[in-house]
C-alpha cells in the first residue's frame, strides 16, 4: 500500500517536472508577447500560430525539414537492414572493428565535422539541398538504427531464414517478404529514432544550408532580434513538437526494447 | 552457433560507405588542413604541426577540459540514478506505462537550439513558471553573473532534456529480465534493494553502458544548448571544450580549428575505445556478470 503511494507520488513529480517548462511554451505560443495594435501585450490569441503560416520563411522551414528528415530516415534504414541482418546473422572477419567504427561515428561530435562537411559538400554540389543534410545525418543515425533493427533480427530464430532458403528466396527477397514483417515493430523504433536525431539537429543542418532549405531550427535561431517575439518563437517550438508525438503514439510499445548491445 | 562468413561485408559495405563519404573522408580533409595556414582554400602555407603545438601547450585547452570532464560527471551522477528509478517506478505493462514513456521521450523531439530558449523563459523571474516561484521565495538566481547558478541551471536543462533516454534504455533492459529470476528471489524472501542488486543491476550493465556512453560524450561534447544559456560565462566558467571549435570556425579560423578537430576525435576514439572493451567484458561469461 505504502509503495503504492510512493509510485504515485514519484510518476506525479516525474509528470510536473517535464511537463512544467512544456507548459510555459505552450502558454507563451497563446499568448500575445509584442506591443501591436488592436491587441493588449498579454492577452490570450491565436495570431502566434496564424502568423507562422503568413511568414514564407517559417512555413517554407517546416516542409524543408520535413523533406530532410524523411529522407534521412529513408536512408538509415535502407542501408542499416542489410548490415543488421549481418551482424545478427554472421561472424567475419572484422566484425568488431565494424561495431568499433559504428560506436565512433554515433559518438563523434557534429562541431568536429561540420567544417570539412561543408568543403567536400561544397565541392560536389550538396550545399543547400535537403538530400546534403539528410545524408550527413547517417552518421549517427546509421550505427543507431544498425543496433535497434540487430536486436530485434536477433529476436528472430534462425530457423525463420533457413524454411525461406529452403523454398528457394533469394536473400533480398527473404527480407523484403519475411523479415521486414516480422521485425516491423523494430523498424517502427529504428524510424523513430532516427527522426528524432535528425529533427532536433542544429550544427549540421544550419553549416550546410546557406542560401536555400533551411531547417526549422534556422527558422526559430532568425526570430531572435533585439525585440523578439517570443509569442511567435514558442508557437513554432509547439508546432515542432507535433510530428515527434504523433511518431512516438505510433511506436510506443516498442521504443523501449531494442538496445540490447551486442558487441 | 553463429557461422562465420566474410561475404557479410556485402551487406554491411552500403552502410559503411556512407559512413566514409559524411564521416571518414571529413576526418581526411581536417588531418590535412590541421597542417596549414589557411587564407583561402587556394592560398594556403605549410606550417607542419605548429596548430597542435599552439593548442596543445595552451591552458585553456586544459582548463576547458576540466570543465567538461566535471559537467559530465556531474550530468551522469544526476541522471543515472534517476533514470534507473524512473524505470523502475513504471509500472511493467498496461496504459501508464506507455503514457510514462511517450512522457520521457517528448523533451527528446525538442530541437536542441531550442531547449536553452525553453529554459531562459522558464526561470525568468517576471514571467516564467518557475522563476516568479523562485523570486517569491526571496531566492536571487542570477544565473547570468554567479557561476554555480549558471552550472546549476546547465544541470537542470540537461536532465530534463535526457533523462528520459536513461529511463528508456533502463526500461528496455529490465524488460528482457526473465520472470523466472524474480519468482526464485520471491522463494528467497529477497528484499527490494537485494533483487535490484543481484538481479535487475547486472542485467541492466549492458545497455547501461552504452546509455553512459551517449551521454558521456554528448555532454562532454556539449555545444548548442550551453552556449544558448550564457555563452561559456559568466568569465569562461562555462566555457566547454565545443565552446572553444564553435567560437575558431565562427572566426574562420581553418587551421587551428581542424587541429583542434583532430584533437578532439582523438579523445572521442580513446574514449570509445574503453567502452568497447567495458562492453566486451561485461559480455564475456568469463567475466563477473
Amino acid at each position: 500500500m505504502r509503495r503504492h503511494a510512493l509510485r504515485t507520488v514519484g510518476m506525479l513529480a516525474l509528470a510536473g517536472f517535464i511537463l512544467l517548462p512544456l507548459a510555459q511554451v505552450i502558454l507563451l505560443s497563446f499568448i500575445s508577447t509584442l506591443p501591436r495594435e488592436g491587441i493588449a501585450t498579454g492577452s490570450p490569441t491565436l495570431m502566434n500560430f496564424a502568423n507562422i503560416f503568413r511568414t514564407e520563411r517559417l512555413a517554407e522551414s517546416l516542409v524543408n525539414s520535413t523533406i530532410y528528415v524523411s529522407l534521412n530516415v529513408a536512408l538509415s534504414i535502407a542501408v542499416a537492414l542489410p548490415a543488421a541482418y549481418a551482424f545478427s546473422r554472421y561472424r567475419f572477419r572484422g566484425d568488431r572493428a565494424a561495431f568499433f567504427v559504428l560506436l565512433a561515428f554515433r559518438v563523434t561530435p557534429p562541431v568536429v565535422l561540420s567544417l570539412p562537411v561543408f568543403l567536400l559538400f561544397s565541392k560536389v554540389g550538396l550545399l543547400n539541398t535537403p538530400i546534403g543534410v539528410a545524408l550527413v545525418h547517417c552518421v549517427f543515425n546509421v550505427p543507431i538504427a544498425i543496433w535497434i533493427l540487430e536486436s530485434f533480427i536477433s529476436a528472430v530464430p534462425r530457423e525463420f531464414d533457413e524454411t525461406a532458403f529452403l523454398d528457394g528466396h533469394s536473400l533480398p527477397g527473404f527480407m523484403v517478404r519475411y523479415l521486414i514483417p516480422v521485425i516491423a515493430p523494430g523498424i517502427g523504433a529504428a524510424a523513430f529514432f532516427c527522426f528524432m536525431f535528425s529533427w532536433v539537429e542544429v550544427v549540421f543542418a544550419r553549416t550546410l544550408t546557406i542560401t536555400d532549405g533551411k531547417p526549422i531550427t534556422t527558422a526559430i535561431t532568425s526570430l531572435f532580434t533585439f525585440q523578439t517575439d517570443i509569442g511567435l518563437v514558442m508557437a513554432m517550438t509547439t508546432l515542432s513538437l507535433l510530428p515527434g508525438l504523433a511518431m512516438i503514439w505510433f511506436v510506443r510499445n516498442h521504443i523501449s526494447r531494442g538496445f540490447t548491445v551486442r558487441v | 552457433m553463429t557461422p562465420r562468413d566474410n561475404r557479410a561485408w556485402l551487406l554491411v559495405a552500403p552502410a559503411m560507405l556512407v559512413l566514409a563519404f559524411v564521416g571518414a573522408i571529413p576526418l581526411a580533409i581536417n588531418g590535412w588542413h590541421s597542417l596549414f595556414d589557411i587564407f583561402t582554400l587556394q592560398e594556403k602555407y605549410w606550417v607542419g604541426t605548429e596548430w597542435y603545438r599552439a593548442l596543445l601547450f595552451s591552458p585553456r585547452l586544459y582548463e576547458s577540459l576540466g570543465r567538461s570532464l566535471g559537467f559530465s560527471a556531474a550530468v551522469i551522477a544526476v541522471q543515472f540514478p534517476l533514470g534507473v528509478a524512473i524505470a523502475l517506478m513504471l509500472p511493467k505493462a498496461g496504459p501508464v506505462r506507455s503514457l510514462g514513456l511517450v512522457l520521457l521521450a517528448v523533451p527528446l523531439l525538442v530541437p536542441w537550439n531550442m531547449i536553452p530558449a525553453i529554459w531562459l523563459s522558464f526561470i525568468n523571474p517576471d514571467s516564467g513558471l518557475l522563476g516568479r516561484a523562485i523570486a517569491a521565495t526571496g531566492f536571487v538566481f542570477d544565473w547570468k553573473f554567479t557561476a554555480w547558478h549558471t552550472w546549476a541551471l546547465l544541470i537542470a536543462m540537461d536532465t530534463w532534456h535526457w533523462v528520459g533516454l536513461v529511463a528508456i534504455l533502463a526500461c528496455s533492459g529490465l524488460a528482457g529480465i526473465a520472470p523466472g529470476y524474480y519468482q526464485a528471489a520471491a522463494i528467497d524472501q529477497a528484499s527490494r534493494w537485494q533483487v535490484f542488486r543481484h538481479i535487475e543491476l547486472p542485467r541492466l550493465a549492458g545497455v547501461l553502458l552504452m546509455a553512459l556512453l551517449l551521454r558521456f560524450m554528448d555532454s562532454f561534447m556539449i555545444y548548442t544548448e550551453a552556449f544558448g544559456i550564457n555563452a561559456g560565462g559568466p568569465n569562461d566558467r562555462t566555457a566547454f571544450l565545443s565552446l572553444d571549435l564553435g567560437e575558431e570556425i565562427k572566426a574562420f579560423n581553418y587551421g587551428p580549428a581542424a587541429a583542434r578537430s583532430v584533437v578532439y576525435f582523438l579523445i572521442t576514439l580513446v574514449i570509445v575505445w574503453g567502452f568497447a572493451r567495458a562492453m566486451q567484458r561485461n559480455r564475456d561469461p568469463g567475466g563477473s556478470a
